[in-house]
C-alpha cells in the first residue's frame, strides 16, 4: 500500500521534468494540469495583469516540462528581444542605432538557434570536407526553439519596419512569445495578429469554448488514434529498408504521408482549440493539404503559418516576384531550401526543401502550358496524382534515417504487387487499412461538413459530449503503443 | 468563472473521475475484450519501492543475485548444436531481434522472430499463438521478451500469474529464456512475478541496466538494444540452465529467417 510519502513522490515525479516524457497535449498529465489551470484562468480573465502573470507562469512551467532548464533561455531571449524592440521604437533612436539593435536581436535569436541546431551539422561537414577531427558538441536541442525563434524574428522585424508597435511591458511580449498552446510546435504566431487579442482581453464565448474543445477531440483522434497507430507499421518499413515487398513498401510510404499530416495537423488542432477555449484565435495551420493539385497549392495548405512566414520574411525580402522570372524561381528555390534546413540539420532536409523549391519553380514555369490543358476531371485526377506522388516520395527522404535508406525504400517500390501479397497484407493489417481509409475519407469531405460537425458538437447536450470524450480517450488507450509517441514536429 | 468554462471543467473532471475509478480495479470486459486501463490510480498510488523477490536496482542486471538460483549447479555445459530459435514478445524485439539474428547467423542457428506490438503476458497467455508457432516452426529453443507493457499493472502477481504460467506451459519442455523488460520506472512486480514462475536460469533481469532510450523514453535505441542483447548473451554461459553456442559475430545486425508481425488489436 502506498504511503502519503509515496503518493507525494509520485505526484512530484509526474510534475517534474523528464526528458523522456514531454508534456504533450494528448497526455493525461496535461489535462490534469489544465483542470487546475482553467478555473483560475477563467477567474482572472478580466484582471489583465494577474491573468497574464498566471498564463506566463503556466507557459514557462509547460516549457520547463518539455525542455527543462532551457526555460531560462526562453525567458532570457524574450527579455533581450523586448529591450531591443523598445530601443528600436524609441522616438530618439537614430537609424544607425535602430539598425544595430535589429542586427543584435537577429544575431542573438538566430545565433542561439544556429548554435543548438546547426553547430554539429557544421562540424560534421567540416570534418567530411577537409578531413579534420572536430568532436561533436554535447548539445541538446531546446524543444520548439525553431518555432519561437521565428516568432521573435518576425516581431523584431515588424517593430523595425513599423508594422507593429512594441509591447509596453516585457510581460506582454513574453506572453506572446511563450503562449503555451503554440510554444513548442506552432502554429507560428505573428505579433500583428496576436498582440491586439492580448490587449482586447476578451472572454471566449460558449460557441468558441466548445468549438475549441471539438478541435481538441479531432486533434486527439488524428494524433493519438490514427497517427500513432499507423506509425507502428510505417516504422517497420523505414527501420528495415528493402525488407518488404513493393505493395508493403507502397503502403508504408502512403502510411507515413498520412501519419505526418495527422501528427502535425492534430497537434495544431489541439493548440488552436486550447487557445480558443482561452479566448485567443490562432490562425489555421492546415487546410486539407492532400487535396492539392499542384505544389503551389500544397504550400498554401500545408503548415500555413510557416509557409506565410517564409514568404513574408525570406521570399519577399529576397525580391519575391518583382525582379524578373529567373529571379522569382531562384527566390522560390532559396526560400524552400531554407525551409528544408529549418526542419532539421541534415542534408536530407536540405534535399527535401530543394526538391520542393524546384517543384514550385517548375510549376510556376509550366503554368501557361498547364492552363491550356483545361480543368476537366481527367486533368484534375492526373495533376492530383502527380502532386501526391511527388509529395509522398519526398516524405521518404524526410523520414528515412539516411540517404541510402531513402533510395532503398523507393527502390523497393519496384517489387511484388501480386494479388496474393495484397490479400495477405489486407488480412494481416485490416485495422491499419481501416484507419487509413477513415482519414482519407475524412480528408475528402467538404469543409462545410466539418463546420457543420463542429456546430453540432457545440449544440449537443453535455452528457453526449462527455460520452464522446470518454469514447475517444478509451479508443486512444486501446490503440496506443507501449509508450506515448512524441509529436514529429517537436524535433524542429 | 464563466458558465461555459465551468461546463467544460465539469466535463473534463467527470471524464478524469471515470478513468481514475476504472483504473483502480479490474477493467471491464466487453465482448471478450478487456478494456485497457488509463493507469491513473496505479501511477499516483503505487509504492515507490517494489517488494519483488528480485532487486530492481543496481548498475547491472544479473538474476544470479537471487538467492534461489544459488542452489543450481552452474555453469551448465553449452549445447553446441545448431538451434531453431523462436523469439517472441513485444516491440522490444525490434531492437533485440537484429542483434540476435547476427548471433544466430554467425553460429548456425535459425531464428524466427514474432513481434506482437503492445502485447503483454495476458495477451499471449489468452491466445494460442505461441503453441501455434511452436507447432508450425518446430523450435528447439524459445526466447521471450515480455513485460514492458505491464510495468505499472497493480496487483500484478495475482492478475497475471496465470498468463505467465500459461506461456511457460505452452513452451512445455523446450529450453527457454525470458528476457525481462528494460524498466524506465520501478515496476509493480512483473519482474518478480516472471522470476518466480520461470525455471532457474531461465530469466534474465534487465531492470537496473543502463539504457540509452529512443525519443519515446521507453525503447532502447538500436545500439543500446544491441548492447542489451550482448549482455544477455554474455550472461548465458554462466547463468542459463541451457546455454547455447553464441559466439560474438562480426556483423552488428542481420535479418532473421522470418519475422512475423501482429498488431495490438489482434487476438
Amino acid at each position: 500500500m502506498a504511503s502519503l510519502n509515496d503518493i507525494a513522490s509520485n505526484i512530484a515525479e509526474v510534475l517534474s521534468y523528464n526528458p523522456a516524457e514531454p508534456l504533450l497535449f494528448s497526455s493525461g498529465t496535461f489535462w490534469a494540469l489544465f483542470l487546475g489551470f482553467l478555473p483560475l484562468y477563467s477567474l482572472l480573465r478580466k484582471r489583465w495583469t494577474q491573468m497574464a502573470v498566471f498564463v506566463l507562469a503556466f507557459s514557462f512551467y509547460f516549457y520547463y516540462r518539455c525542455s527543462g532548464v532551457f526555460v531560462l533561455l526562453l525567458a532570457g531571449t524574450s527579455l533581450v528581444d523586448w529591450l531591443l524592440s523598445r530601443l528600436i521604437a524609441r522616438p530618439g533612436s537614430g537609424p544607425t542605432l535602430r539598425r544595430t539593435a535589429l542586427v543584435v536581436s537577429l544575431l542573438c535569436s538566430l545565433g542561439i538557434l544556429a548554435y543548438f541546431k546547426y553547430a554539429n551539422f557544421f562540424l560534421w561537414n567540416i570534418n567530411a570536407t577537409v578531413g579534420s577531427n572536430f568532436q561533436p558538441l554535447d548539445l541538446i536541442l531546446p524543444v520548439g526553439i525553431s518555432f519561437y525563434t521565428f516568432q521573435s524574428v518576425s516581431y523584431i522585424v515588424d517593430v523595425y519596419k513599423g508594422r507593429v508597435a512594441p509591447t509596453r511591458t516585457w510581460l506582454e511580449y513574453a506572453f506572446f512569445l511563450a503562449f503555451f498552446p503554440a510554444l513548442v510546435a506552432g502554429p507560428i504566431v505573428r505579433a500583428d495578429y496576436f498582440l491586439p487579442q492580448i490587449r482586447r482581453n476578451t472572454t471566449a464565448t460558449r460557441e468558441e469554448t466548445f468549438t475549441g474543445f471539438w478541435l481538441i477531440i479531432l486533434g486527439v483522434v488524428k494524433k493519438a488514434v490514427i497517427a500513432d497507430y499507423i506509425a507502428q507499421y510505417n516504422d517497420l518499413i523505414f527501420q528495415t529498408p528493402g525488407g518488404y515487398n513493393g505493395f508493403e513498401t507502397l503502403m508504408g510510404i502512403a502510411g507515413y504521408t498520412m501519419q505526418i499530416y495527422c501528427d502535425f495537423s492534430g497537434y495544431s488542432d489541439m493548440a488552436i482549440g486550447i487557445a480558443l477555449i482561452m479566448g485567443f484565435k490562432l490562425a489555421k495551420n492546415f487546410n486539407f493539404p492532400y487535396k492539392s493539385r499542384n505544389l503551389t497549392d500544397f504550400w498554401h495548405r500545408w503548415h500555413i503559418s510557416l509557409s506565410t512566414w517564409l514568404r513574408d520574411y525570406i521570399y519577399i525580402p529576397l525580391g519575391g516576384n518583382r525582379k524578373g522570372t529567373a529571379r522569382t524561381y531562384a527566390n522560390n528555390f532559396a526560400t524552400m531550401l531554407i525551409g528544408g534546413l529549418w526542419h532539421g540539420a541534415a542534408w536530407k532536409f536540405v534535399f527535401w526543401g530543394a526538391m520542393h523549391g524546384a517543384g514550385l519553380a517548375v510549376h510556376k514555369a509550366a503554368r501557361p502550358w498547364l492552363g491550356r490543358l483545361g480543368d476537366s476531371w481527367p486533368v484534375k485526377a492526373l495533376s492530383w496524382t502527380v502532386t501526391m506522388a511527388l509529395v509522398a516520395a519526398l516524405w521518404v527522404f524526410f523520414r528515412a534515417d539516411s540517404w541510402s535508406d531513402s533510395w532503398t525504400v523507393l527502390g523497393s517500390l519496384a517489387g511484388d504487387y501480386s494479388p496474393a501479397k495484397i490479400a495477405a497484407f489486407a488480412s494481416a493489417r485490416m485495422l491499419w487499412l481501416i484507419l487509413m481509409a477513415t482519414i482519407i475519407v475524412a480528408h475528402c469531405l467538404p469543409t462545410a461538413f466539418w463546420d457543420k460537425a463542429a456546430a453540432w458538437f457545440v449544440r449537443t447536450p453535455w452528457l453526449v459530449k462527455l460520452l464522446i470524450l470518454i469514447s475517444v480517450v478509451q479508443l486512444v488507450l486501446e490503440l496506443r503503443g507501449e509508450s506515448v509517441a512524441p509529436f514529429i514536429y517537436f524535433q524542429f | 468563472m464563466t458558465r461555459h468554462h465551468l461546463s467544460l471543467w465539469l466535463l473534463l473532471a467527470a471524464a478524469f473521475a471515470c478513468f481514475a475509478a476504472l483504473s483502480a480495479g479490474d477493467m471491464p470486459t466487453v465482448c471478450g475484450h478487456t478494456l485497457k486501463s488509463s493507469d491513473i490510480v496505479p501511477t499516483l498510488f503505487s509504492a515507490r519501492s517494489t517488494d519483488n523477490a528480485i532487486s530492481t536496482g543496481g548498475p547491472t542486471a544479473c538474476p544470479a543475485a537471487d538467492s534461489t538460483i544459488e542452489e543450481v549447479q552452474f555453469p551448465v555445459p553449452v549445447d553446441t548444436a545448431a538451434q531453431t530459435i523462436l523469439f517472441i514478445g513485444d516491440s522490444m524485439l525490434e531492437g533485440l531481434g537484429p542483434r540476435l539474428a547476427a548471433y544466430a547467423s554467425h553460429n548456425g542457428h535459425t531464428l524466427y522472430n514474432v513481434v506482437w506490438y503492445s502485447s503483454t503476458s495476458e495477451v499471449w497467455g489468452r491466445s494460442d499463438k505461441l503453441q501455434s508457432y511452436i507447432r508450425r516452426l518446430h523450435p528447439t529453443y524459445v526466447i521471450v521478451c515480455l513485460g514492458a507493457n505491464e510495468l505499472f499493472v497493480p496487483r500484478i502477481a495475482e492478475r497475471r500469474r496465470e498468463y505467465v504460467e500459461k506461456i511457460i506451459a505452452d513452451i512445455d519442455t523446450l529450453p527457454y529464456l525470458w528476457i525481462g523488460p528494460p524498466n524506465w520506472k520501478p515496476d509493480t512486480g512483473i519482474n518478480g512475478l516472471v522470476a518466480s514462475c520461470a525455471a532457474e536460469g531461465s530469466f534474465f533481469l534487465s531492470d537496473g541496466m543502463q539504457f540509452q532510450r529512443s525519443s519515446d523514453g521507453a525503447h532502447p535505441t538500436r545500439s543500446s538494444a544491441a548492447q542489451w542483447m550482448d549482455s544477455v548473451i554474455r550472461w548465458m554461459p554462466a547463468h542459463s540452465n541451457h546455454p547455447i553456442r553464441m559466439e560474438m559475430p562480426a556483423e552488428t545486425s542481420a535479418r532473421p529467417a522470418r519475422v512475423f508481425v501482429h498488431q495490438p488489436d489482434e487476438r
